[in-house]
């Protein structure tokens, strides 16, 4: 039974093992799918490539399938179906560029397949590159006209928003050995100056969108410039401004011909399209016979502008010259910049420059990039210091304190294309504070003076009454005697201490027996022996010797009482 | 005074090499009033308002520029770029249906490639100097919104309605640009 179990048990394996097993027991070709599939997007052309994993065994094919995000089923992709070589163009499909789509693919053999390969996720724009532009040339004595038509077919997908963004870069050589090319970016429709008539000159373009696709080079144009004309084109042409007009020159080596001058928005250059019907001519430079004309400032608004002229003898006309690009807001005179200086608390001062008040036709400043010349001079020695600053807040550090400096500044074009500059700005001045130390020094200082006030007063007063006291006594007694003697029977003892106090005392008898005293003629006391009883009675003695004034009675029993 | 002077000197070079040569506070200041200059050339050109009603679309403007979030200013300025290059491309279509001033498109035109030029020699000069990365979505996105503007003109090939429309909106986009701006100051 043990044994009848197990071969049931190997039985049922086998036959749950024979679906994988059994291929390779045949001896089949266990398909694996394609390997390095990498996609490609030229302009408007799709393409997916990859390599077979497996060496060639005839009929494999390949079908792939693609998603979009909102979707979450397998569509398949059309022209990558059913494919036997190892590269597929898909362009047909219309996605939408700037959404994610995810591809996958697979390799199939009849009714076999191999796993799917799944393609990273990817934004069709973003990994599309620029293809070569289309150029057509036109030949003129010294320049060659080129008209580029943007990368991608007319109707294309990849870049139908972006036609008008292309920024382009052309390389040109003369057709000889040792030729040395130069290179410069372009508008679409644009002519290339200072060559030589009769040459056969070589060119290339290719496109650039910000921010960062660069497309690839046009198959190389080549073409010939025609003979030298017999009227040359006027060349260096500028405009200047002054007060309310504009004044275009331009340089001529012929005499007695007439000119005429065009203008152009600068934009129509990027637009695909004609532009020849829409240069406008200057009225006021029509037929001109001098080298210059003039036209008002308010010919002109904002935005950028291009000028040509062109010279006439009356049979033949020149060329137009080289476009002058103009733009109005730089023309104009660039108002100073405001400046400001403060000193900080570290001998340093710093400068702050701002953009001019707004005025009535507003100044070019706030429309271009422009930096600074600021000029940094001590005020007594006058040695000037010169820096070219695009920032507006900066420091001119370790400088000598307490010391004055100015400063003044004018605004500069940044671009040098356009070589403008303002007047200089008012100068400003500004004292630089103390250094750290010495204004420690200098606090300490207000400090010990401060304490030292009372000192020193206190000091000046003792020395001024040392003084008083040696050189000019008083003669009231010190003050301790003073209050002494403030009592008045004191003060009367006082008085008469230079003078003998005598006293004659008659007493009168009474019930008591009293001794008469005589007249002492000594300095000393007086001595009166009295009862007791009778100096009580007698309260109204009387004096012989009444120049004292004194009642010598009261005083007498205090003697007996001792 | 030869060591102040060379320390001035070292002082200058650290500074210009780190400090990027754009002054953001005056491309701020131009953007500003570029974007002024345009919005009151679109509200010159008339729209016939009340038939039109019926022709109104939502485009759906990307959320990154409606919601206000920050900008590094690099970006802002491609994003900046990215918008005034669509407009330019928009108005630079067709047309003549509308019965709009020519004067008033052409200067319209005229202020905004001005300032898309200016703007592609500050991008220029970034790229030179700087290696910062940015993050495409955004652009993208912008992309596909333009992109469903010009099919919707399309669509209506480019009818008066279609194209007040489409006023109305860029109208709008200007006064989400002039919050971008804002990105340039901080």
């Amino acid at each position: 039974r043990r044994m009848f179990s197990l071969l049931g048990a190997t039985t049922l394996v086998l036959v749950a093992g024979a679906p994988w097993t059994l291929p390779a027991a045949v001896g089949g070709i266990n398909l694996k799918s394609p390997q390095n599939v990498e996609v490609h997007i030229i302009d408007d052309t799709f393409t997916l490539s990859w390599n077979r994993s497996d060496l060639a065994v005839g009929n494999v094919t390949f079908s792939a399938d693609y998603q979009v995000p909102r979707n979450d089923t397998w569509l398949k992709l059309p022209g990558c179906q059913s494919i036997t070589s190892t590269k597929c163009n898909f362009s047909s499909l219309k996605l939408n560029i700037y959404e994610e789509v995810k591809l996958r693919i697979r390799a199939e053999k009849g009714n076999d397949t191999s796993p799917w390969h799944n393609v990273d996720a990817f934004t069709p724009f973003e990994k599309a590159q620029i293809g070569p532009p289309k150029v057509h040339l036109e030949a003129e004595d010294k320049a060659i006209k080129i008209n580029i038509s943007p990368p991608g077919a007319k109707d294309g997908i990849m870049w139908a928003l972006d036609s008008s963004s292309f920024t382009y870069s052309l390389a040109i050589w003369k057709n000889s050995s040792s030729a040395e090319v130069r290179t410069k970016t372009v508008y679409p429709r644009d002519k290339i100056y200072q060559l030589s008539p009769e040459t056969t000159y070589c060119l290339k373009v290719r496109a650039r969108l910000l921010p960062r696709k660069i497309g690839a080079y046009s198959p190389v144009h080549c073409i010939k410039t025609t003979v030298e004309n017999k009227l040359p084109p006027p060349e260096n042409i500028r405009i200047d401004a002054k007060n309310d007009i504009y004044v275009l020159k331009w340089d001529y080596a012929y005499e007695n011909v007439t000119f005429q001058a065009q203008w152009l928005h600068a934009y129509f250059r990027k637009i695909p399209g004609s532009e020849s019907g829409k240069w406008r001519q200057i009225s006021d430079c029509a037929n001109v016979k001098t080298t210059q004309c003039v036209i008002p400032q308010n010919t002109f608004q904002k935005g950028i502008y291009l000028i040509r002229v062109q010279a006439s003898d009356g049979n033949t006309t020149s060329v137009w010259s080289k476009d002058k690009r103009f733009d109005p807001q730089l023309q104009s005179v660039l108002a100073p910049p405001v400046i400001n200086m403060k000193s900080t608390n570290d001998v340093s001062l710093r400068v702050y420059i701002s953009a001019p008040e707004e005025s009535e036709n507003k100044s070019v400043n706030q429309h271009y990039s422009v930096i600074y010349e600021i000029v940094f001079w001590e005020n007594i020695s006058n040695a000037e210091r010169k820096t070219l600053e695009k920032r507006t807040d900066l420091t001119f550090p370790n400088l000598k304190p307490l010391t004055v400096y100015c400063a003044k500044a004018r605004a500069l074009t940044a671009d040098e294309r356009w070589n403008k500059s303002s007047i200089f700005s008012d100068p400003v001045c500004e004292k630089t504070k103390a250094g750290n130390t010495s204004k420690t020094w200098l606090i300490a200082g207000i400090c010990v003076a401060l304490l030292s006030i009372p000192v020193v007063s206190y000091v000046l007063k003792l020395l001024l009454r040392c003084i008083r006291y040696v050189f000019f006594p008083s003669s009231k007694p010190p003050s301790t005697i003073h209050e002494y003697l403030s009592e008045p029977p004191l003060r009367n003892l006082l008085l008469f201490t230079s003078e003998e106090q005598t006293e004659r005392c008659f007493i009168i008898e009474n019930t008591n027996i009293l001794t008469a005293v005589e007249e002492p003629d000594q300095a000393g006391e007086d001595h009166k022996k009295y009862n007791s009883q009778t100096s009580q009675d007698s309260g109204n003695y009387s004096n012989e010797d009444e120049s004292n004034g004194s009642k010598c009675g009261e005083d007498f029993p205090q003697e007996e009482a001792e | 005074m030869m060591g102040r002077c060379t320390l001035h000197i070292a002082l200058l070079v650290c500074f210009s090499t780190s400090a990027l040569a754009v002054s953001y506070k005056l491309l701020g200041f131009q953007l500003r009033s570029s974007s002024l200059e345009c919005q009151e050339l679109l509200l010159k050109l008339n729209g016939t308002s009340k038939y039109c009603l019926k022709d109104r679309m939502n485009f759906e403007i990307p959320e990154e520029i409606t919601k206000s979030q920050p900008f590094q200013k690099e970006e802002a300025i491609l994003v900046i770029l990215e918008i005034f290059q669509k407009i330019f491309d928009i108005f630079s279509r067709n047309i003549s249906s509308t019965g709009w001033n020519e004067t008033t498109v052409e200067n319209l035109l005229a202020t905004l490639h001005w300032q898309k030029e200016h703007l592609e020699t500050i991008l220029e000069e970034i790229m030179e100097e700087e290696n910062f990365t940015w993050d495409n979505a955004t652009l993208l996105h912008l992309k596909k919104y333009y992109l469903r503007i010009v099919r919707y003109l399309k669509a209506k090939e480019y009818s008066t309605c279609a194209w007040t429309v489409v006023q109305a909106e860029v109208l709008r986009d200007f006064f989400f640009l002039d919050r971008l701006i804002n990105f340039l100051q901080n």
